[in-house]
C-alpha cells in the first residue's frame, strides 16, 4: 500500500497534522498502516549513497565479530544474553544488511529494524568504549533511525515528538508566549521568598542565556522558578530568549534530521541574537547532546561548536559551588546515603564526570556518598535512553531494561539517587513505580534551593 | 463579593462537602462556578499517557477520554448543576496544584474553594510525584482567597453567623483581616479575633511562669487592639481573646467554642518541600482538624 493516513513518510508539517496524528489514540491506526507502508528502496539507497560516510562505512567493515561488545550491553545482559542482543550482531542483522542488500528490503525487515532500533538500543554508546577498534553501535544507531524515519517506521510517540519541534521549537505544545508567561508567572510566586527575584527576556549580551526542556514549562514549572533562584542567589547576570528556549530535541531520537537542523538552529540563532557570554541548559542529558554536542554539526557549523560557549547546568552549578557564588549551608548537607546517576549523554558521551562528583562533594555530608557500580563512563544506561522511555508499544521491553539500574541502585545501599538528567530522573521514577524498591530520586536544583546560604543583602525583611 | 468561584475538585467524595459549600455559594451571589478538575497525572516521559486519579490505571489521553470524564463529573454534580444560574466545567491534565494555580492565573477568581484530602493512602495518584500536599501548594502561591472544607461543615454558607480570624501580626495576616472584615460586612455577622500565644516552641523549652504568659496575654490584647480595632467600629459584634498552648490546637477549640461558621487565617509559611511537610504549619493542621471551613489568604 502506498502512504496512510497516519503513518507515511512524510514528517509533520502543520499544527492540523500533529493533531490529527494525536487524535490516533496510542497508534491504533498508525501501527495497522505501517503494516502496508512500502519501502522505498531507491530512495533508501540514494540516501545511504549521500550520507553514509567513510566512518560507518569502516565500522561496518572491520568489525571482527569478536563479542567483546556483549558483555557492555545492559540489554544483552538482561535479555538472558540472547545473541541476538550482541551489539555487533544488532547493527549488523539492521543497518549492515541494508547496505548489503543496497536498500531492497522489505516491509517485515523495517519492522524488525525498527524495533532493534528503538528497543534493542538506547543509543547509550557504552559498547563503543569496549569495542577493540572503537566501533560505537549507538552512533550507528542513532544513524539507522534516521533511515528509518525517512522510510516512516518510526514509532508514534516520536513521529509526534519531532512533528512538535517541527511545529513548535519545542518538543510539547508549549509555544514561546507560553513559555515566558509561565517564566514570568513561577518568578512572581516566588518573589517574595526572594525579594529582587526576576527574570529578564531577551535581554543583550548577558553572562548567561538559559535554556530549558518544555516539559519543566508544561508540568513542573517549579524548576524555572528553582533556576531563577540560584542564578538570583549566585549575582548573576542572566537572561532567557522568547523564541530558541527549547534545549531537547525528540526528533535526535526520532531521526528526524531535518527537525534535528530546525531545533537547533533556533536556539543557535537566539545566541547571535542576543550574544550572551555563556549559554547554560537545564539538567536534561539528550539536549545537552543535542544542542551542544552534535547540533553544531547538524547546523553545519564547521568548527563543531555553538556560537558562544555552551555548558551543562551541573558545570555551571559546580562553577558557583567551587568559586563561592553558592554556599551551600554546611547544616543542611544530605546526611543520607546518596548516590549518583551518571547521565550517558554528558558523562560517557562529554566528559564531565568529575564536575559532577565535585558537586556531591559539597553538598553531600562527607562518608555519605556512595557509588553506583560501575560508575562514572562504565555506568550503565538508566533503562529509558534514547526515547525508550515514551514509547508505548515497547513499554514491556523497557521495563525490563530497568532492571539493571535497579539492581544497581539497591546494591548501592543508597536511601536517594541524584540524577541530573530528566530522562534518568523518569526512568527511576518509573522504576521506583514499577519494582518498589524505596528509592528516592531528585534533580539537583531543588536540593540546592533547600541548602544554599541566602546572602545577607538578598534575605526578605521580618 | 463572589463572582467568579473556582471550585477545585477531585470529583470523589473528599470533594463533597466542599462541593455543598461551593454551589451554595454560587447560588448566594449569584455567582459562575467553575468546576475544574485534574484528571490525571503525567507519567512516562514526552507520552500521552496519564495516570488516571480516580482508576489508577495509566490512560491514553485523547478528547473522548476527557468528554467522558467531563460527563462523569456532569453526572456526579447533577443535582447542585441545577442549581448554578451559571458554570463551566473544565478538566485539565497535570498537576494538581500546579494547575490549580495555572487556572487561577488566567481565570482571575474571587475565591478557589478546595476540597478535603484524596487521602493519605500512598496510592493516591496526586501525591505520587510531587513533595508536599496539593492543599500546601495551592495555599502557598493562590492569588486569591483558598476556601477549604476538610471536614463536614456544620452549617453551610448561607447561614454563617460567626467567623473567626486567627493573626499572629505578621504582615500576612493583616491581609487576611481586611478580607474577614469584609465578609464579616457583607454578611451582617460576628467578628472574633483571636491570637495563641505559642508556649511550645518560643522558648527553647524553658518553662514560662503563669506571671510571664498572662503578662503576654495582656500585650497580645493591647498588641490587637491597637492594630484592628479602627476598622471594626463598623461591626456590631466582636471580640477579642488570647489563649496560650499549641496555635493550631488552640484555634480549633476556639472556634468549637464559639461556634464558629468560618476560620480565615493567614498563610505565609514557606516550608512546603520539606521530608517533614506533612506536620505543615499552624494553618494546614487547622484546615484537617477544625469543624468548620477555613479561608486561607496569603496576599
Amino acid at each position: 500500500m502506498p502512504e496512510g493516513k497516519y503513518c507515511n513518510k512524510k514528517p509533520i508539517e502543520t499544527e492540523e497534522e500533529l493533531k490529527e496524528l494525536l487524535s490516533d489514540t496510542g497508534g491504533k491506526k498508525y501501527y495497522e498502516e505501517m503494516k502496508e507502508l512500502d519501502v522505498d528502496s531507491e530512495l533508501l539507497w540514494k540516501t545511504i549513497g549521500n550520507t553514509l560516510k567513510s566512518r560507518t562505512k569502516t565500522w561496518l567493515e572491520i568489525c571482527a565479530h569478536c563479542g567483546m561488545c556483549a558483555d557492555s550491553c545492559f540489554l544483552y545482559l538482561i535479555n538472558d544474553r540472547d545473541p541476538k542482543q550482541v551489539p555487533a550482531y544488532k547493527i549488523q542483522s539492521t543497518l549492515g544488511e541494508i547496505v548489503k542488500r543496497k536498500g531492497k528490503v522489505d516491509n517485515e525487515f523495517m519492522h524488525m529494524v525498527m524495533e532493534t532500533a528503538w528497543a534493542k538500543c538506547t543509543c547509550c554508546n557504552r559498547c563503543g568504549m569496549y569495542c577493540p577498534h572503537g566501533i560505537d553501535m549507538g552512533v550507528m544507531f542513532g544513524y539507522l533511525r534516521g533511515l528509518c524515519y525517512q522510510q516512516g517506521f518510526v514509532p508514534w510517540e516520536l513521529k509526534i515528538g519531532a512533528g512538535m519541534h517541527r511545529i513548535y521549537r519545542a518538543q510539547m505544545d508549549v509555544t514561546n508566549e507560553e513559555f515566558v508567561e509561565t517564566f514570568k508567572w513561577m518568578v512572581e510566586e516566588y518573589e517574595e521568598d526572594y525579594p529582587g527575584l526576576e527574570v529578564s527576556v531577551d535581554k543583550e549580551d548577558a553572562d548567561i542565556l538559559y535554556t530549558v526542556n518544555a516539559r519543566e514549562v508544561k508540568h513542573y514549572p517549579e524548576d524555572l522558578a528553582e533556576a531563577a533562584i540560584l542564578f538570583h542567589l549566585a549575582g548573576e547576570n542572566w537572561t532567557i530568549p522568547s523564541t530558541g528556549w527549547e534545549q531537547t530535541s525528540l526528533s535526535m531520537f526520532a531521526g528526524d534530521w531535518a527537525a534535528c537542523k530546525m531545533q537547533v538552529e533556533s536556539v543557535y540563532s537566539a545566541m547571535e541574537r542576543l550574544k550572551p557570554k555563556r549559554m547554560v541548559g537545564t539538567e536534561c542529558g539528550h539536549a545537552h547532546r543535542a544542542t551542544v554536542i552534535e547540533g553544531p554539526y547538524w547546523a553545519g557549523r564547521s568548527n563543531g561548536k555553538p556560537p558562544v560557549e555552551s555548558i551543562h547546568y551541573v558545570e555551571w552549578l559546580a562553577e558557583a559551588l567551587r568559586e563561592g557564588k553558592l554556599k551551600v549551608d554546611p547544616a543542611k548537607r544530605i546526611k543520607k546515603k546518596v548516590t549518583l546517576q551518571d547521565s550517558c549523554n554528558y558523562i560517557r558521551n562529554n566528559g564531565l564526570k568529575e564536575i559532577t562528583r565535585e558537586i556531591m562533594s559539597y553538598i553531600i555530608e562527607p562518608g555519605y556518598f556512595v557509588e553506583m557500580t560501575p560508575n562514572k563512563e562504565h555506568n550503565f544506561c538508566c533503562g529509558g535512553g534514547g526515547g525508550f522511555n515514551g514509547i508505548g508499544i515497547f513499554r514491556p521491553q523497557r521495563n525490563k531494561a530497568l532492571i539493571t539500574k535497579r539492581d544497581q541502585l539497591i546494591n548501592s545501599g543508597a536511601e536517594l539517587v541524584i540524577s541530573p538528567c530528566h530522562n534518568c530522573w523518569d526512568a527511576i521514577r518509573d522504576l521506583e513505580d514499577e519494582y518498589k524498591i524505596g528509592i528516592k530520586w531528585s534533580f539537583l536544583k531543588p536540593l540546592l534551593v533547600s541548602m544554599v546560604e541566602i546572602p545577607e543583602h538578598l534575605k526578605p525583611e521580618e | 463579593m463572589f463572582k467568579n468561584i473556582l471550585f477545585a475538585t477531585s470529583a470523589t467524595e473528599a470533594s463533597d462537602h466542599a462541593a455543598r459549600v461551593a454551589f451554595n455559594m454560587a447560588q448566594i451571589y449569584d455567582a459562575n462556578i467553575c468546576i475544574f478538575h485534574v484528571l490525571g497525572v503525567p507519567t512516562r516521559g514526552f507520552s500521552q499517557i496519564v495516570m488516571d486519579v480516580k482508576t489508577k490505571e495509566k490512560v491514553e489521553i485523547d478528547d473522548e477520554y476527557i468528554a467522558w470524564v467531563e460527563e462523569e463529573i456532569k453526572v456526579h454534580y447533577s443535582k447542585q448543576l441545577k442549581t448554578a444560574k451559571s458554570y463551566n466545567i473544565k478538566v485539565r491534565i497535570g498537576f494538581p496544584h500546579r494547575e490549580i494555580l495555572r487556572e487561577a492565573r488566567i481565570s482571575a477568581p474571587d475565591i478557589i474553594v478546595l476540597g478535603g484530602s484524596t487521602g493519605n493512602d500512598e496510592d493516591s495518584v496526586y501525591k505520587k510525584s510531587t513533595v508536599g500536599s496539593t492543599l500546601q501548594r495551592v495555599a502557598k502561591a493562590a492569588p486569591c482567597p483558598l476556601l477549604v472544607i476538610n471536614r463536614p461543615a456544620a452549617s453551610f454558607w448561607g447561614g454563617i453567623s460567626k467567623v473567626v480570624f486567627g493573626t499572629d501580626f505578621s504582615k500576612a495576616s493583616d491581609a487576611a483581616f481586611k478580607f474577614a472584615v469584609k465578609l464579616t460586612k457583607n454578611r451582617g455577622c460576628e467578628l472574633n479575633i483571636f491570637h495563641a500565644l505559642d508556649i511550645s516552641s518560643m522558648h527553647m523549652g524553658r518553662l514560662l511562669t503563669q506571671d510571664e504568659i498572662e503578662s503576654q496575654i495582656r500585650e497580645s490584647l493591647r498588641r490587637i487592639r491597637g492594630r484592628y480595632i479602627d476598622e471594626i467600629k463598623e461591626i456590631k459584634d466582636y471580640s477579642f481573646d488570647v489563649w496560650e498552648g499549641l496555635p493550631y490546637i488552640e484555634i480549633v477549640k476556639y472556634a468549637r467554642e464559639k461556634h464558629a461558621d468560618l476560620i480565615v487565617m493567614a498563610h505565609h509559611t514557606q516550608k512546603t518541600s520539606n521530608e517533614d511537610a506533612r506536620l505543615g504549619s499552624n494553618i494546614e493542621q487547622v484546615i484537617v482538624r477544625a469543624g468548620c471551613p477555613v479561608i486561607s489568604i496569603n496576599k
